[in-house]
């Protein structure tokens, strides 16, 4: 069934009866067929073989690696090749997806962040995964080394999804002893989930989970500092500590 | 408002005068453009996408030159061109986060700039957009409104620029204004700007239902050949308004191949003069808009090589950048 899909599909684009698939992210039902509606490369999700399940189709908004897919295009030896794709794509933050995000303002009840990346949901999950050390890191390195330059930054802002943090979403327990300044300090870098679309300006982040927190963060002294606890890092060069919610690092 | 800082150019056209006197004597019948196509056959469409980096989609069309503008490249006779071939750009940035005074909103909020370049139409145009261009804005973001799934991009904008750098003309322009006169060009132009604006939306991987292509059909009366009596009208697709003695009535629609869906309509003039007296079908309204329809078709068939071109150069992109 697979063989009648094109490779590649432009928006508009019949790709197949619904009866027989469901349609995935990048396409659209009308009049039980299921259309394109961006334009890549066509992928079955061969899930499962089960008579319940219908296979998924859905057209990529980049060359992602997934298993069995069309053999018209290479597949990446790296498994982590989802990470690396262009930023340029990329999708809006949605509920449950995992963003990291810069902090703009720190003030007594909240945090102001502006979201860098929205990772996808199968690498998030895979960079997340203990089990593979150094993965997401590693990877969106590129990324945050520019972003946690705060010269890099001076205006784009406002071209960034604006967040909140607000101080009972930063840890899961003691969170009336929290005391914000002693989480975030503007410049760090957090991972977070959305907890809520928000309102007309801001969505909402929480980072009550252990491997969610301050992953980058610069000292006082301005060095790139290290985790020693969950919530304390360390500066390499000085020696001094300070103190942050920190994301679990390994 | 008047600047009163900088010292201005004039605000009217630049271009050098022309006196009537020498447009007798110079220029005769045979030096206006005539159309060499078909009734029923359009222009060649040169469309790419993908030109502007800093845009998260871009695209640029332009119209094959009339057969009387390469003429007259290869043997100039006068200055002035004898007609004008649509080039336009089209970038859209997006979807990006609302301005902090806006009101939420749970759909994609479309934000369409029509811009003439200065230099773009025989009478030059200010750096503010008047009502001609806001007009077009208005048309371009209805026909694209219906295109677009905006549900899927909650809380975010797009902004969709388009710069014509070359216009069409509304009409020869030798010609008196006379009272069959209306922004022709106009049409031409809006439904060039449907055409780039769907392969910018497709390029920067926004949602849609299908691509939507914009085509104009017009019914025509040209002078016989002769040079004596005007012949009758006659249904023509993608008219160039230089080509012809004057336009009775034209339609831009954008129109989705896939759905068979008009997502815009834009009718103008009157053909009823013209088909009074005669039992000719081929003047109604229904004809004149299944004629734009045909050429949004043909349009369409370039706009999808267009896409698909964007899309494999992504796929090769991406590829080239993992291996």
């Amino acid at each position: 069934m697979a063989n009648s899909l094109p490779s590649l599909a432009i928006p508009g684009q019949r790709l197949g009866p619904a009866g027989d698939f469901s349609a995935g992210p990048g396409t659209h039902v009308h009049h039980s067929h299921i259309y394109a509606s961006i334009a890549g490369p066509v992928f079955v999700d061969p899930t499962q073989q089960n008579a319940t399940e219908k296979s998924i189709i859905s057209v990529s908004r980049t060359q992602r690696i997934k298993s069995a897919s069309t053999s018209a295009f290479v597949p990446s030896t790296l498994p982590t090749t989802a990470l690396k794709s262009k930023p340029k794509y990329n999708t809006l933050p949605a509920v449950d997806s995992v963003v990291l995000a810069r902090v703009t303002r720190v003030q007594k009840r909240q945090a102001a962040v502006s979201i860098l990346v929205v990772l996808d949901e199968p690498s998030s999950t895979l960079g997340l995964n203990p089990s593979q050390p150094a993965s997401d890191n590693d990877n969106i390195d590129s990324i945050l080394s520019s972003a946690a330059n705060p010269e890099n930054h001076s205006s784009s802002d406002e071209l960034r999804f604006q967040a909140l943090i607000r101080k009972e979403d930063v840890r899961a327990v003691e969170k009336d002893r929290v005391v914000l300044d002693e989480m975030f300090r503007v410049g760090d870098i957090v991972r977070g989930t959305v907890i809520s679309l928000g309102d007309q300006s801001f969505y909402y982040i929480t980072t009550a989970r252990n491997d969610l927190g301050v992953v980058m963060a610069r000292s006082e002294a301005g060095n790139m500092m290290f985790p020693v606890s969950w919530k304390e890092m360390r500066d390499p060069v000085t020696g001094a500590a300070e103190q942050r919610k920190v994301a679990r690092p390994f | 408002m008047t600047d009163r800082r900088r010292i201005n150019g004039p605000s009217g056209g630049t271009r050098p005068p022309v006196f009537a006197s020498s447009i007798k004597s110079t220029t005769t019948a045979t030096e206006r453009p005539q159309r060499q196509r078909q009734p029923n056959e359009l222009r060649k469409i040169f469309l790419k996408t993908g030109l502007i980096p800093s845009a998260s989609g871009s695209s640029y069309l332009e119209f094959e030159h009339s057969a009387s503008l390469s003429a007259a490249r290869a043997l100039p006779k006068s200055l002035i061109p004898p007609s004008s071939s649509l080039k336009l750009a089209c970038t859209v940035h997006g979807p990006k986060p609302l301005p902090r005074s806006a009101t939420f909103s749970p759909n994609l909020v479309l934000t369409t700039h029509v811009k003439y370049a200065p230099f773009a139409a025989r009478k030059r145009k200010g750096h503010i957009r008047d009502a001609s261009e806001r007009d077009l804005g208005v048309h371009l973001e209805t026909a694209l409104r219906g295109v677009i799934v905006a549900e899927r991009w909650p809380k975010s904008g797009l902004d969709i620029t388009i710069t014509i750098l070359e216009a069409e003309d509304d009409r020869w322009w030798g010609d008196a204004p006379d009272s069959h006169d209306a922004a022709w060009g106009m049409m031409n132009v809006l439904a060039g700007c449907i055409t780039a604006a769907s392969a910018a939306i497709a390029d920067a991987r926004i949602d849609c239902l299908d691509l939507v292509a914009g085509g104009v059909a017009a019914v025509v009366v040209d002078e016989s050949v002769d040079g004596g009596e005007p012949s009758t009208p006659r249904l023509m697709l993608d008219t160039d308004p230089a080509e012809h003695r004057s336009l009775l009535s034209a339609c831009v629609v954008a129109y989705m191949p896939a759905r068979d869906e008009i997502t815009e309509l834009w009718l103008k003039g009157d053909n009823s003069k013209a088909s009074v007296g005669t039992d000719d079908k081929s003047l109604s309204y229904e004809t004149l808009i299944d004629g734009a329809v045909d050429a949004a078709r043909g349009a369409h068939s370039v706009l999808a090589e267009a896409v698909r071109e964007s899309a494999e150069r992504l796929a090769g992109l991406e590829t080239g950048y993992s291996t």
